[in-house]
């Protein structure tokens, strides 16, 4: 796995987004390389839920920065809405912004602890004089209404007086309050409880169909993206492995790293709760990636083919691509 | 949120309540803030009190103990009044160490604050620079500036005013690097904050950024370290008197501990006195710089 | 199997500016030698205050009640240097974020092997040897290597395996995990549920793990605690609380997992509304406005412990199932 290629790239449709052999990496000294994205393809069409997943390290948020040129990647090229972002030049680059949103893992570290509420929801707003400050200030309501969220109770409270549920629902709002058309979010729900997760998962299926937004979703836990997605693509040190509708890949699991992290996903009942196809280790150095496919040093069904050769993507079901020379059948 | 919160009760309280505690205040801030605000009153006012002149000699009252009913603070063996001196001291030593921890502050801030949001080769070179800096002693880098800028022999007398001058620049340069160093620092902290990347995303621009996000959250390292520097600032201004340079003819604390050192044996006030301003106006900036940081960051520290 | 820890009538308090702040009620649980219990909560329901408490780790501003019984002992009113005797021989504490608990500038050999030099007195060589026996045992691939590396170099997962390495090196007879696995990817969590497990069988080590995920406790507990609002709300095994689920509340929280099973498109189940302020003394069940099935005697009558059979306990007056 953890291969290249663009089988299964769609050549109609509404884009959004159309990323093709993205690559970013980071010089840590001389000699030393981190390769955090290596040649990822994929496309983004209106309306949909692109969620990404993989473990931490196999480059799924420096991807989904990658794509808002925060920083520019290495190499390769980023579509959006038409207009090629790593080659334009700042100004327009930052008239490209609005368009595009980030919603952060970290709750808390995403708010200014400085700041009113209502003085993180009108910094966007101001920077772009959408309007007065009357209009901003009814905007504001609107968008702490749109998230669930009492104007009245919250404007003037800074983030340390919220829950970590409360601060996402704010941050949330913030990225609305440009009209986005795509918004990324990087493990939304990952600091929160349990509980709380599903009231953001819910939120955010509320604000895609309010405001027709397109979404991409980062996480490392494949229960959290079933819901929301409409197609997931797993990653693994900065390759793609498999890309699938989230149904198909839970049913018809096609690559081990998936079947990993499918069996890694804590089953609430004793009875069913024995792990199963449960990977040992952890990745390899992403300074220093194994040859062919990035995941044979892990991979129970790995040959000497893995080590040799890179495996493409191909398509084995309709709308089902996977990277691997032995796929599970 | 990290579970260790609870045990801090925000997390506990679900609907946000405004909850203003009134702090209790140690007992230090109180005595630092009072001295504080006399000084400063002394220093700004001081001329209005019915003193005698600073710099005039009363010679039929020399050495005149302290607490008499014509001086009330005494006079030195040369028949100077000591409270005059005092008041006089305080406005220089307020004067200058504001003047110079404030603009050395400003330029060291600015410095640290935009290199280390940068970061890239401009900050590399200006880590090295505040290093470099930092290595010089700060008087020996005092003595040089003087001795080079306001050198003065029996011929050659150089200006109060120069002098004064040249104390001052010496120690911006002295100050620039150590706030320098305090916002560089603090600000590589916050700016990978996320809600500066966030900020980004959205476009706004970077200078804007540095103003709303970063320096209001930098502030409170800087503010408090900035006391501690006058304080510092201070006794480098006592020390260079003390050494012959510096402000001349007892106009500045410093400078009247130099002159009444030789007179311990006979009039110990006029060492004591000023040895006493200095010592408790440093100790005041370093409990207030204390308080100034503990209150600020609370908040931060309630995340 | 013997008692090996017991809980009694345990209430926490907290002195806020806002008043008394109820963290804990009248809490009582007993665990048996190599027994593991899990307690399940969201944030602010107590559990991790109910862990503190027991380990004696509370602020100065709280105040404790009730007693703890270790190993047939009554440690709750024990001096501080007793307490702490009791800790690293007896028991031992892993946390969420093993970044913090590591000490960043020390190399892991150094803190692995210190509690082996202090506590059990063991000679450098031997505690050097002690400690890549002690590696080895956390599945750690080149232990040798291991002991010359700073915190800093290893990945989250590593981090919590050195933790736990050093919270087992002295054979402690209870562990507390409080969230050890919440900041690890799922890959890593699943890797480290299944070491503690195996640790505790080994060693015969019993375990409370404390922790927001019932799906987490589900295969990795003998029973499990559910709080909310300082209350333990249910109490059973865990085969025979994931079987028969009593408390609406418990049954809100599993709901609210997302599965691999959840069709996509589809809205997850919540619990609607937010604790009770915990500073407020207000009659009837504190989960009574969150309740899908609350009743006038709900929101009057604060319902009892009330023992179902089968060891298993709740506090409802309409448990699911009806009562027996």
């Amino acid at each position: 796995m953890a291969g290249s290629g663009k089988a299964h790239m769609r050549p109609d449709g509404d884009r959004v987004l159309t990323v093709e052999d993205l690559t970013v990496e980071f010089r840590m000294s001389k000699d030393k390389i981190v390769k955090a994205v290596s040649g990822v393809s994929f496309d983004l069409l209106r309306g949909e839920t692109l969620a990404i997943v993989g473990e931490s390290g196999c480059g799924k948020s420096t991807l989904g920065k990658a794509i808002l040129q925060l920083p520019k990647p290495t190499s390769g090229s980023v579509n959006f809405l038409s207009t090629e972002l790593t080659t334009l030049p700042k100004k327009e680059l930052r008239d490209m912004r609005p368009a595009m949103q980030m919603i952060f893992q970290d709750p808390v570290s995403s708010l200014d602890p400085r700041l009113p509420v209502s003085e993180v929801l009108a910094e966007p707003l101001r920077v772009w004089n959408r309007g007065n400050q009357v209009e901003i200030d009814a905007k504001i309501d609107e968008l702490l209404n749109a998230v669930n969220l009492d104007p009245k109770v919250v404007r003037d409270r800074r983030s340390y007086e919220f829950s970590g549920g409360q601060c996402q629902r704010i941050s949330i709002a913030r990225s609305l309050a440009l009209d986005p058309t795509m918004i990324i979010c990087d493990e939304p729900v990952s600091a929160l409880d349990v509980s709380v997760q599903a009231q953001i998962l819910n939120l955010l299926q509320d604000m895609k169909d309010r405001y027709g937004l397109t979404l991409i979703f980062i996480s490392h836990d494949l229960a959290v993206v079933k819901a929301v997605s409409t197609r997931v693509m797993v990653m693994y040190l900065g390759k793609v492995c498999e890309v699938a509708p989230p149904d198909a890949l839970y049913l018809d699991t096609r690559h081990h790293y998936t079947k990993a992290l499918v069996g890694s996903v804590p089953i609430p009942d004793p009875d069913r709760a024995v792990t199963k196809g449960l990977i040992m280790g952890e990745p390899p150095s992403p300074m220093n990636p194994p040859s062919g496919c990035r995941f044979r040093t892990r991979c129970p069904a790995a040959t000497e083919k893995c080590a040799a050769e890179e495996p493409q993507l191909r398509e084995v079901a309709v709308g089902h691509f996977v990277a691997c020379h032995h796929p599970i059948s | 949120m990290s579970e260790t919160s609870q045990l801090s009760t925000t997390d506990v309280i679900d609907t946000p309540v405004k909850v203003r505690r009134k702090r209790k205040r140690p007992l230090g801030f109180y005595f630092a803030a009072t001295w504080i605000a006399l000084i400063i009153f002394l220093a700004v006012f001081g001329w209005i009190l019915p003193a005698p002149s600073w710099d005039t000699s009363f010679y039929d009252s020399l050495g005149v103990h302290p607490f008499h009913h014509s001086h009330i603070l005494g006079t030195t063996l040369d028949g100077y009044d000591m409270f005059a001196g005092l008041v006089n001291g305080a406005r220089l030593s307020v004067f200058v160490s504001l003047v110079s921890v404030t603009i050395g502050g400003a330029i060291g801030t600015f410095i640290g604050v935009t290199s280390a949001y940068f970061r890239g080769k401009i900050d590399m070179i200006v880590t090295m620079a505040f290093n470099v800096m930092l290595s010089i002693p700060n008087l020996v880098l005092s003595l040089a500036l003087l001795s080079v800028l306001a050198y003065s022999d029996e011929n050659h007398p150089a200006t109060m005013s120069r002098r004064v001058g040249v104390l001052m620049l010496s120690l911006t340069i002295v100050i620039i690097p150590i706030l320098g160093r305090i916002a560089r620092g603090a600000t590589l902290q916050w700016s990978s904050r996320e809600f500066v990347l966030a900020s980004k995303s959205m476009g706004t621009k970077n200078f804007t950024i540095i103003r709303k996000h970063i320096l209001p959250n930098v502030a409170p390292a800087i503010l408090a370290i900035g006391f501690l520097a006058i304080g510092s600032v201070i006794i480098v201004e006592g020390s260079l008197a003390i050494l012959g340079i510096g402000v001349p003819g007892g106009a500045s604390w410093g400078s009247m501990l130099a002159n009444g050192r030789g007179n311990i044996a006979y009039s110990p006030w006029e060492v004591y006195l000023p040895a006493g301003a200095i010592a408790l106006t440093v100790i005041s900036c370093n409990w207030f710089g204390d308080y100034v940081r503990t209150s600020l960051d609370k908040r931060e520290s309630k995340i | 199997m013997s008692s090996l820890l017991k809980i009694d009538d345990m209430s926490v308090r907290f002195q806020t500016p806002r008043g008394n702040l109820k963290a804990v009620n009248n809490v009582s649980i007993e665990l048996l030698a190599g027994e593991s219990l899990g307690v399940v909560g969201e944030s602010g329901s107590g559990k991790t205050v109910l862990s503190r408490a027991t380990m004696g780790l509370l602020p100065g501003t709280a105040t404790r009640t009730g007693t703890i019984t270790y190993n047939g002992q009554d440690i709750s009113n024990l001096p501080k240097d007793e307490v702490r005797e009791l800790w690293g021989t007896g028991m031992a504490m892993i946390f969420q974020d093993p970044m913090t608990a590591l000490n960043p500038v020390r190399r892991i050999g150094s803190q692995l092997t210190e509690s082996l030099t202090v506590r059990l007195g063991m000679n450098k060589k031997d505690a050097k040897e002690k400690a890549i026996e002690l590696l080895k045992r956390v599945r750690i691939p080149d232990p040798e290597a291991m002991l010359r590396k700073f915190p800093y170099q290893l990945s989250g997962g590593m981090r919590q395996r050195i933790m736990i390495a050093i919270a087992v090196s002295c054979e402690p007879e209870l562990l507390f995990a409080d969230e050890p696995t919440t900041a690890l990817d799922v890959t890593v969590q699943a890797q480290v549920l299944e070491l503690l497990t195996e640790l505790r069988k080994e060693a015969n080590m019993a375990m409370i793990l404390v922790t927001h995920d019932l799906g987490v406790v589900a295969g990795h507990t003998d029973k499990i605690a559910v709080m909310y609002a300082g209350d333990v709300v249910e109490y059973a095994p865990t085969r025979q609380l994931f079987a028969n689920m009593k408390m609406p509340y418990t049954e809100a929280l599993l709901k609210s997992i997302p599965r691999l099973e959840t069709p996509t498109g589809s809205r997850l189940p919540v619990i609607e509304g937010r604790l009770p302020d915990p500073t407020k003394n207000e009659p009837g069940c504190p989960f009574a406005n969150r309740c899908p099935y609350v009743t006038d005697k709900c929101r009057a009558e604060k319902p009892p412990l009330t023992d179902g059979g089968n060891n298993h306990f709740y506090r409802c007056w309409f448990p699911i199932g009806g009562v027996k």
